[in-house]
């Protein structure tokens, strides 16, 4: 994978230089999957984050909840009925009781569904190639753009010169 | 129709003899614990004779209580058990399922009557006395716990016989170990569901009372006694 | 905090690519505990549980005591992490991470526990619902299977809500070292990159998990109180339990980690970023909690001594007048007498006065279990059934191998991973801005033939 990125200090730097590769898209021939901004911590409040901010998590988590409090029910009711034995003179299915294992299972559904969501849909675990720098770790962001067409990439390295960046790098 | 084994023992007739505690250990090869476990408070009597001593000498006076599994209706060590080694069996008794047991004491906790107990050890018999062990009644192995039955091997092969002869048991064929020994013949076994047993008939009697039964356990065993100390009378 | 992205880094990471001499020694004397443990457990294995000083009718007393302290002590993460989360109360930055790890061992050691006190230990799986071949499944009305799935929700939970915000610390570390380690930072890293829609994933992933560990927390010392309270012997049968357990959880729970802060402080030589304002809010904390506890506890008692039941009273006589008496006053000085004014007064409520007052209230509510459940084992309903107990070598070698087993697993843990979460500390230093970045300006969309939707350079901006 190759790739042409710079390393900014500053996040407004940063949000520059993706405002003016995305306004230049058409014309350098790079579509928006290809600008990749990569940071060592979350940039709240800032249009390159947050515009990536658009979950469906909550409702998952809910679902999850509502398949963990269907599963319980079931599994609870099932096992009783299927081997009934009379303990103390309670009901063979006790509602109440049954009812502190369906909670965990509601609560244990929610947590697996939402880590779900986030290993599915922030591609985890991902072991192949992706753009990244060790300098992020001391404080910089970097935006870039992988696989830059050829011809594109003078007018790439002046946009993010000029939005700020100190030093281009490139991968190849 | 079925069976609802029941108890009542008339603390009238009670001496303390403890001849119920040793059949008992004789006919279920409860281990004994032996002078030093013993003292460490870890013997296994499954039916045991509360001594109460009322008054100073010399007015003093000893009450005796056998107290045994009271086999509740609604027994507290039952929906505690994890693996439903005790639960409660269609006539009944208060089974405990030894080959499901891991442990766990929990039932030991919740009983009020405070009559299960833990193998702490392995059990062991001296010889020769190992020949003396009842093959119908299994040996507990270490972690299990235990308690009366009932001696539920006696009504299960008065049952079986009965039910190959084709009829009904009738009242006093059979008795655990512990009504079999009594001399002065202070406990009665039988048939609560049969109006007509001795045990029935003893259970109205207006001397009846039952071992802590404001907790709602709805024990199967009533005691008989002229008056309770428990009502602050002295006979 | 005038620490740059780069001075936190090595600050954070430096313990995980060098240990002194003082470490190992550690290692080995934590470790020297654990397997003493291992070896008392065999013993008692091989013997049986008539090693324990057990007997009839004291069935429960060590074990179930460590059992509920391990588990009180597991509640200090999630009051730290979760609840602070979502106050959005910015000191509990650099202290998520210890108490997320406290958190996950103590669970992990109270989750042994019960397999350890079984009778029949090597059949705890029966315990575990699955379809057997003996045709039967546990039974779902008992609270030591409400116990499973309550300990198994909020462990996996917190394990959960402990590795999840170390993936990004990971991927750093990752990056930033050589030879094996960067192989097992590989892996940990899951392939991170951090881009902005995985940060987002993340942060909302950490929201929803903050919300949902907090009722899973109460519920798991409400049940684990309920070993107790669903039986109708005196001393434990008392509504009280569920809440009056979860406060001496968090209780111990917040001790617990502020006794771990302060070594690590020491340690690691974190002096920068556990400073003593957080040792101030935290024994803030544990001031109000010391005074619920006292609440609770005067309750519980005052309702039993009131109630005049008679069966009741002798548990409570033979707890706070009779055999039990030191051990009562003990805990009371222990939970409240000393920490009250070191907690209380400023000028006291320091990283040493706290941590005095932690190691106190640790003690104090070990005993406070032990309380609860001794004393009513001792005394239940009919007086001829009245016993006595003593622990044997076996399990007080089985409770310090429990401690043992705590301070090794956050010695390795230590190493493993930094102590303080990286990109959380960085996060708060860096404030967000209070206004969003958007900007219009319409020579630029003109000029550059933006397409629709795009968002052009920036206008002026406001900084907080």
């Amino acid at each position: 994978m190759r790739a042409l990125y710079a390393l900014y200090s500053d996040p407004d730097a940063a949000q520059r230089a993706v405002n003016a590769l995305k306004a230049g898209g058409n014309s350098l021939g790079i579509g928006e999957r290809q600008i990749v901004v990569v940071t060592a911590e979350p940039f709240d409040g800032y249009d390159f984050s947050d515009e990536h901010s658009q979950t469906h998590i909550f409702l998952l988590a809910s679902i999850g909840g509502i398949c963990g409090a269907i599963l319980g029910f079931w599994f609870t009711r099932f096992t009783q009925f299927s081997y009934p034995l009379n303990t103390g003179g309670m009901p063979i299915a006790p509602h109440w009781t049954n009812g502190i294992i369906i909670y965990e299972m509601t609560m244990l559904g929610a947590v697996l569904w939402t880590v779900a969501t986030l290993l599915i849909t922030g591609r985890l675990p991902h072991f192949g190639e992706s753009l990244s720098d060790p300098d992020i770790w001391h404080g910089k962001i970097l935006v870039g753009v992988t696989d830059p067409p050829e011809r594109a990439r003078p007018e790439i390295e002046r946009q993010l010169r000029i939005s700020g960046a100190a030093e281009i790098r490139s991968r190849s | 129709m079925s069976h609802k084994w029941g108890m009542v023992i008339d603390l009238d007739r009670c001496t303390g003899c403890e001849a119920c505690v040793v059949a008992c250990h004789a006919e279920n090869n409860i281990g004994t614990a032996g002078p030093d476990q013993a003292s460490r408070g870890r013997a296994k009597h499954w039916i045991r004779v509360e001594r109460y001593w009322e008054g100073e000498f010399p007015n003093a006076r000893v009450r005796f209580q056998p107290v045994l599994c009271q086999q509740c209706d609604d027994a507290p060590c039952e929906p505690v058990c994890p693996t439903y080694a005790s639960y409660h069996t269609p006539e009944g008794l208060n089974a405990q399922v030894y080959n499901r047991c891991i442990g766990t004491r929990f039932c030991a906790n919740a009983c009020p009557y405070e009559v299960r107990f833990l193998n702490f050890y392995n059990p062991q018999w001296d010889k020769p006395l190992h020949l003396q062990l009842n093959p119908d009644v299994s040996v507990r192995s270490v972690g299990i716990m235990e308690k009366c039955t009932f001696c539920v091997q006696r009504i299960r092969a008065a049952e079986i016989q009965a039910e190959s002869e084709k009829r009904e048991l009738k009242d006093g064929e059979f008795n655990p170990a512990c009504v079999q020994s009594c001399a002065p013949k202070a406990m009665v076994f039988g048939d609560l569901n049969d109006p007509n047993s001795e045990v029935s008939r003893l259970a109205r009697s207006n001397r009846a009372t039952k071992l802590l039964a404001e907790l709602g356990t709805k024990p199967s065993i009533s005691y008989l006694q002229q008056d309770s100390w428990q009502n602050g009378k002295n006979g | 905090m005038a620490k740059t992205a780069e001075q936190i880094r090595t600050d954070l990471l430096r313990p995980l690519f060098y240990s002194g001499p003082g470490y190992w020694l550690a290692v080995a004397v934590t470790g020297s505990m654990v397997l003493a443990g291992v070896f008392a457990f065999g013993y008692q294995v091989y013997h049986g549980l008539g090693v324990w000083g057990l007997d009839w009718p004291v069935f429960w007393a060590f074990d179930i005591t460590n059992f509920v302290f391990w588990i009180g002590i597991s509640h200090a993460g999630t009051l730290i992490s979760a609840i602070l989360r979502l106050a959005n109360a910015g000191w509990r930055r650099p202290v998520t991470r210890c108490a997320e790890a406290i958190t996950v061992f103590a669970l992990s050691i109270g989750a042994i526990i019960p397999i350890c006190h079984l009778g029949r230990p090597w059949l705890f799986y029966w315990l575990v619902p699955y379809p057997s071949e003996r045709h039967i499944w546990p039974n779902f009305r008992s609270p030591l299977l409400w116990d499973f799935f309550a300990i198994l929700t909020y462990l996996t939970g917190s394990s959960l809500f402990l590795l999840l915000p170390i993936i990004p610390d990971a991927a750093a570390a990752r990056d930033l070292a050589h030879g094996w380690r960067k192989k097992l930072y590989g892996i940990l890293s899951l392939g991170w990159q951090g881009n902005p829609k995985q940060w987002h994933r993340l942060e909302s992933a950490m929201h929803i998990m903050a919300i949902a560990i907090i009722p899973v927390a109460v519920s798991v010392h409400t049940i684990v109180s309920w070993d107790f309270a669903m039986t109708p012997v005196p001393g434990w049968h008392s509504t009280i339990f569920g809440p009056y357990f979860v406060v001496g959880a968090i209780f111990s729970g917040i001790a617990a980690l502020i006794l771990a802060m302060a070594f690590l402080r020491k340690f690691l030589h974190l002096e920068e970023y556990l400073q003593p304002i957080h040792f101030d809010h935290l024994g803030k904390l544990l001031l109000t909690f010391s005074l619920l506890w006292l609440y609770f506890t005067f309750a519980e008692h005052l309702t039993a001594w009131y109630g005049n039941d008679v069966s009741e009273m002798n548990v409570l006589w033979a707890t706070i007048r009779g055999t039990f008496a030191p051990l009562f006053w003990i805990m009371v000085a222990c939970n409240l007498i000393i920490p009250f004014p070191l907690l209380a007064i400023k000028k006291l409520r320091t990283i040493t006065g706290t941590v005095i007052a932690s190691i106190t209230i640790v003690a104090g509510m070990w005993i406070e279990r032990f309380l609860i459940i001794v004393p009513t084992l001792e005394h239940k309903f009919l007086p001829y059934a009245w016993g006595h107990y003593t622990p044997t070598w076996v399990e007080i070698t089985l409770m310090v191998a429990g401690f043992g087993m705590m301070a090794l697993l956050y010695l390795v843990f230590s190493k493993l991973v930094p102590m303080i979460s990286m990109w959380e500390l960085e996060a708060g230093v860096r404030k967000a801005p209070i206004i969003r970045r958007r900007a219009v300006s319409f020579e630029a969309a003109a000029t550059a033939g933006a397409g629709v939707g795009q968002p052009e350079p920036l206008a002026t901006d406001v900084r907080p």
